[in-house]
């Protein structure tokens, strides 16, 4: 059997997941969130971008909804992806797996601060 | 613009990819060119999708296809079987490459395979080049043509001389010419003891300073004088068994077919001048003016079939304008027949001149004598010469000889002529001529050239034709090879 792509997951997955948890999601929409939510440090490629939403599509992670236009964007349509509650309980679980190094970080007095 | 360079760009990922995000993936690049506007938000827009490609191409090359996970798992233990994963027929364009491809393999592979013939490795005929070495059964075999020797190494040496017949008369007047009629013939070859050891000194001289070799020189003089000492050579008052004696031991020795020791009976021409006096090259091309250049005909036969008789390959610098003029006058001939029947050698420089003619791109031309300098390689193409892909027949004799001999091998080699006739000559005469006296004199070769054929040259053994007919059939047996050819097309 082929190595699962999204175990562990990778960040831009991950990241991917984050965007979609309030509302759905054109693919650029997902590209600008994930560039405000992570500081503009991450700017996916259209590669990057649609290879881990094509992961997430396969994993029933996210599923796509029809397509419709973005009155913001011109009239193009586009295709929009929404969070499925396995993608939302994913998300979780890495956030989690996340903030239990970032409590080892703390505990070996790696991380300061008391937030997260 | 810049979204047609990245529609592009997009073509390197997978097929499937395109098909499933390569319009959504054009749209995010137009919206993020719409909105990121300036030098700098486009340089960092263009080093993004730049490093998204080296990032993500070859991850969906690696990507596993869901048919082949399905059939991985149907795979244990069975049989070996071929699987089909495409989704979709190949474009035509890529079909028609693959057909060219295809195409261009086999020809080359075929090319390489029938090639395979001329172009042996050459260690692989040590056993042929030994047999040729071993000498042949008379001494005049040997020697070959002396006079053409003479004259064949003047041409190196002095570029003044040209190939004689075999009485000693002077075909053409070459500047030679009178030194060689005014000498007395002398009585029937004898070689006095005196003379004997005289021409062995001058001759293991002339090895030990010119050779190529110093070391086999060294073993060669060795050899003689060992001979010598052992009285061998008391018994050969003949000068022709004399020299031939000589030749055999030189030989035997250095196994250079080149290498020889030539008696003549004529009083040979005195060693030539590097130079040519004004005197001598005004004689010259008073020469070949009346004769043509050598050139003695030139006609237009039957079926559209070119006919050039040469008689021999005079100097290109003298007669370039006359084999210009000939050439012009067959260019449009549908085939070629050049008769080289009465063909006694020549320059080096007209040989090479002709020979540009017959192709449309630079050949080797290898000449036993000269070592590979950008004269070895025709003049190919000549502009405006329609000849080069014409088929081309050349007539031989026994009596073609030397630098014909040179163009007939090569052509052979080259695989671009069918040669009607008989074997040639076989008088390669590489070596540089030393004149020892009046009548013995040796070819001692100076230089290594660089034979790219495996088969030994023409020295000794002669150039063998591809259609064997009598000297005197070859012209009507071309000219039915030829019409029959054209006839074809």
């Amino acid at each position: 059997m082929p190595k699962r792509k999204l175990d562990p997951l990778p960040s831009a997955a991950f990241q991917i997941l984050l965007s979609l948890a309030e509302e759905d999601l054109h693919g650029y929409g997902i590209m600008r969130q994930v560039a405000e939510q992570t500081g503009g440090r991450m700017r996916l490629g259209p590669g990057t971008l649609y290879s881990s939403i094509q992961s997430l599509l396969e994993e029933n992670f996210i599923e796509e909804l029809e397509s419709r236009e973005d009155a913001e964007l011109g009239r193009e349509r586009r295709r929009y992806y929404r969070l499925t509650s396995a993608g939302r309980k994913l998300a979780r679980v890495e956030a989690d797996r996340l903030a239990g190094f970032l409590r080892v970080a703390r505990t070996r007095k790696i991380l300061r601060g008391d937030y997260v | 613009m810049s979204e047609k360079i990245y529609s592009l760009l997009l073509r390197l990922f997978p097929c499937h990819f395109r098909k499933e995000y390569g319009e959504e993936s054009l749209q995010l690049f137009r919206d993020r060119a719409r909105h990121e506007k300036g030098f700098a938000p486009r340089l960092r827009l263009w080093l993004d999708l730049l490093s998204d490609l080296a990032c993500s191409v070859p991850c969906q090359y690696f990507r596993a296809e869901p048919e082949l996970v399905a059939v991985s798992g149907e795979l244990s233990g069975a049989t070996p079987s071929f699987y089909f994963m495409g989704d979709e027929s190949p474009r035509p364009g890529a079909l028609l490459l693959g057909a060219l491809l295809s195409l261009t393999a086999l020809a080359t592979f075929s090319t390489l395979l029938s090639q395979g013939g001329v172009h042996k490795p050459r260690n692989a005929s040590v056993r042929q080049l030994r047999q040729s070495a071993a000498p042949p059964a008379h001494p005049r075999d040997v020697a070959g043509d002396k006079n053409s020797l003479a004259a064949g190494v003047n041409e190196t040496r002095a570029s003044s001389s040209f190939d004689q017949d075999d009485s000693g008369n002077s075909t053409p007047a070459a500047p030679n010419e009178v030194s060689t009629a005014a000498a007395v013939p002398i009585a029937h070859g004898n070689v006095d003891a005196a003379e004997r050891q005289r021409v062995l000194n001058a001759a293991i001289a002339n090895l030990k300073q010119h050779y190529i070799y110093p070391d086999v020189a060294q073993k060669m003089a060795e050899a003689l004088l060992a001979n010598e000492k052992r009285g061998e050579y008391d018994a050969f008052a003949d000068g022709d068994t004399f020299a031939y004696q000589l030749t055999k031991q030189m030989r035997d020795v250095s196994h250079d077919m080149h290498l020889e020791l030539v008696y003549s009976q004529d009083a040979l021409p005195p060693q030539p001048t590097k130079e040519q006096t004004p005197e001598e090259l005004a004689r010259y091309r008073e020469a070949m003016k009346r004769i043509n250049c050598a050139f003695e005909k030139v006609e237009i036969l039957g079926h559209n079939v070119g006919y050039l008789k040469l008689n021999f390959f005079p100097d290109r610098s003298v007669c370039e304008q006359t084999a210009t003029a000939a050439m012009a006058s067959l260019n449009h001939a549908d085939a070629l027949i050049v008769d080289l029947r009465d063909n006694r050698g020549g320059m080096p420089n007209m040989v090479a001149l002709m020979a540009s003619y017959l192709f449309d791109h630079p050949e080797y031309f290898y000449n036993p004598r000269e070592n590979t300098t950008q004269a070895s390689w025709t003049h190919s193409p000549v502009p405006g010469n329609n000849l080069a892909g014409k088929p081309l027949y050349v007539l031989t004799s026994s009596r073609t000889l030397s630098g014909a001999e040179q163009f007939c091998y090569n052509l052979k080699m080259l695989k671009r002529a069918t040669l009607v006739g008989e074997t040639t000559g076989g008088a390669a005469h590489s070596g540089v001529w030393y004149r020892i006296d009046d009548h013995l004199g040796m070819g001692i070769p100076e230089t290594k050239p660089i034979n790219p054929y495996a088969t030994p040259d023409w020295a000794g053994t002669g150039v063998e034709p591809d259609v064997k007919v009598k000297a005197a059939d070859a012209l009507p047996t071309a000219v039915k090879l030829a019409q029959s050819k054209l006839q074809k097309k």
